[in-house]
Parts: structure tokens; sequence; C-alpha cells
């Protein structure tokens, strides 16, 4: 391999112009040289722009940097140069998978499947894909389709702020314990507990960022990730409400749905609701 | 003659309205790899608690599983800290409470490739 890697370099650094990064940026991504693999890739397709392989090996080296969202864009931009390659089809129908899309996840699975060439490992993905369908369309994911008796449950607590399935909101204390609501991931569970100690953590952090530059204390933080938008206010008594919703609310929804679910849990709080 | 290859990122950002400094640092270390402040103001400081607090958002998010994190801000009364990551690099504006996010926003996300490319050419 990394022999590979020595002859490829040479032959590119003989012939700028040639096509050879392609392979150099592939070895480069099975050695884990994501960098460097980046930097050959882009630098190709500086002089490649229309090489759709060069495109193709660009998304692969974001999936393996954790950026799901620019390799799927990096696979369409494949598919528009070369309708139905079968990598970009595979892997677009990862991504959705991965982000919870499954139906599109699907699509482009069955797309690749019909290229014809008889792959285990899509037909095998496609299974997969169906199962978590399956799986997800028996669970009861809508916290607002309450079952009859659970007004007074705390994991419901904003059900009725939230208008659609995409958002959920969580009420953590001082030790990002969950006090109430839910957290549903994509596969009907509810991770609260998980996604709060984690993302409890991000205070510290904010209220050391705004000490040290006299900003007054934070009083909201949102990040837009490749799934969601997750904004996060403080609460009574150290606490913190986090509200995650899909990534196709418009920002200006989230500040006030966040208000909204800040209100209800300030309420709840002082005991009056 | 000093090279400031981030340099039309930067001013472009600082010429926004209530932008007091745009930096571009370093997200591993918290440290400053080239930046445009305004006068008085402590551009080593800012770099490093900006790219902590991002550096954690964007842990955190990943432990969640809500995957990579693309554009944060931080809110409080006196001001604002917007970032958005590019490699190992992180594009970090500080902003008074007035400043119009939403273009801020924009141009941050535009400047990613950039970033992106001469990062890569920089390391």
């Amino acid at each position: 391999m990394a022999d590979d890697v020595r002859r490829l370099s040479e032959e590119l650094a003989r012939d700028p112009g040639s096509r050879v990064f392609v392979p150099l940026g592939e070895a480069l991504r099975r050695q884990g040289q994501l960098d460097l693999a980046l930097k050959f890739t882009l630098r190709g397709l500086e002089r490649h722009p229309h090489f759709a392989d060069g495109h193709d090996l660009l998304a692969r080296v974001s999936v393996d940097r954790g950026e799901l969202q620019k390799a799927f864009d990096e696979w369409d931009m494949v598919l528009r140069l070369a309708p139905g390659h079968l990598g970009a089809l595979k892997g677009m129908g990862f991504v959705c998978f991965q982000q919870g899309r499954l139906a599109q996840a699907e699509e482009y699975l069955s797309a690749a499947a019909a290229q014809g060439d008889g792959d285990e490992q899509v037909a095998s993905a496609i299974e997969h894909v169906r199962e978590a369908r399956r799986d997800r369309a028996e669970r009861p994911r809508d916290p607002s389709r309450l079952p009859t008796g659970t007004a007074h449950d705390p994991r419901f607590l904003f059900a009725d702020v939230l208008s659609e399935a995409e958002q959920t909101a969580l009420l953590l204390d001082r030790d990002g314990l969950v006090l109430a609501g839910a957290y549903v991931a994509w596969d009907g569970r509810d991770v609260g507990q998980e996604v709060g100690a984690e993302l409890s953590g991000v205070t510290d952090a904010a209220r050391r960022a705004t000490t040290h530059l006299s900003l007054g204390e934070w009083s909201s933080i949102v990040f837009e990730t490749e799934v969601a938008v997750v904004a996060m206010t403080p609460s009574t008594n150290d606490g913190l409400l986090v509200l995650a919703t899909s990534r196709a609310t418009p920002l200006g929804l989230v500040r006030r749905l966040l208000d909204r679910c800040a209100e209800r849990a300030r309420r709840w709080q002082g005991g009056r609701i | 003659m000093i090279a400031r290859p981030f340099a039309s990122i930067l001013d472009g950002l600082i010429r926004q309205r209530w932008v007091t400094a745009a930096l571009v640092v370093s997200e591993r270390d918290g440290i400053v790899v080239e930046s445009n402040l305004q006068i008085g103001q402590s551009g080593d400081r800012m770099a490093a608690l900006a790219a902590s607090l991002y550096r954690k958002a964007r842990l955190s998010a990943s432990a969640a599983g809500l995957g990579a994190v693309s554009f944060m801000q931080l809110e409080a009364p006196a001001g604002r800290i917007c970032a958005v990551g590019g490699g190992d690099l992180v594009l970090v504006v500080v902003a008074e409470p007035a400043v119009n996010v939403g273009l801020v926003r924009v141009e941050m996300l535009r400047a990613v490739g950039e970033l992106l490319a001469i990062g890569g050419e920089a390391a």
C-alpha cells in the first residue's frame, strides 16, 4: 500500500494534470490519511472539475471525515455528471440511512440494484433499510399523539408546544439528568438521557466564553448539524432546556419554539402546571 | 511581507455592521491562525474560548448521534459568538447584539469551502 502511494505520488509529480489523483487519494483514504487524501482530491478537482470519479472520491473522503451532508452533495454532483453512477447511488443510500431518511435510502439503493450487477451488498442494504422502515412503522413516534392517561407524565411536557414529529425537547437538571421531555431518535427510541448527558457539557464552555469575553450570562446556543438544528437555553436552578428540530425547520421558528418550551418549563418547575 | 491567506474572508466579515472580530482559529489548540479585530481586543483569548466552545459542541453533537456541526451561534446580552468549522480550522465571528445574524451566517457558510481549500494548502 505504501509502495502504491509512493508510485502514484511520483506519477502525479511527473504529470500534475493526470487523473491519477483518484487512485492516490483512494489509497491515502484507505490508509486513514484523510487530510492528505482531501488535499490531493481538491487539487485534482481544480484541474478536472467535471470528473465524476473525482467527486465520488471526495464524497467517500467526506464520509470518513464524518461529513455526511457534504458527501451527499458530492454524490449528487456525481449523478449530474454521470447519471446512474453506481457508487453515488450506493453512497447516497448510505447517507440517507444514516440520517434516518429511510424512504429515500430505499429509493437510492433500489436504483443501485436496478443497475443489475447483482451486488450482494446492495441487496443486503435494501433488506436492512426495509426492516428499519417496518420497525419504525410499528413504533409510536409522535409524542403529540399521546396515549390516554399521560397528561401528567413529564415525558410529554412539551408535546403540545411542539408542532411536528421531528421536533423534540428535553429539560435537564444541573447534572445533565432528564427532568422532563423526551428525545425520540429516528428509530423510535427515547435517547434523552444519552443526548442530555452529551449536550449539557457544552454549557460549561459557553459560560467560560461569555464570562471571559464580558458578554454576560449566555441566553441561547443554536447549532446546526447534519441531521438536526439544536437549540439550548438555561433553565431554572442551573438546568438546561434542549430543543431539537429537523434541518428543515427555519431558524426563526426554532427560536420561537425554544421560547415557548422555556416558558412551559418555567411554569412546570414553578408548580404552575 | 506577512502572508494573509484568509484576508478576503476576514475582511469581508469584519465589514459587516456590528461585527467586532473575525478570526480563523485552529480547533485543536485554539491558536489564532489569522484575525481581523477591532482595536483593544485580545484575539488570543477570544480564539481559545471560541474554539473550545465549537469543539465541545461538535464533539457533543457527534456523540449524541446528531452528525457534524456546521454553524453554531451563542447569544448573550452583550454580544454573540458565531462559528463554522472547515477541517481543522474554525472561523469565528464576535459581534454586538444588534448584528444581523442571518447575514453573518450566510457569509460564514459561504466561506467554508475557501477555508477548507486554503486550510488544506496551509496544512
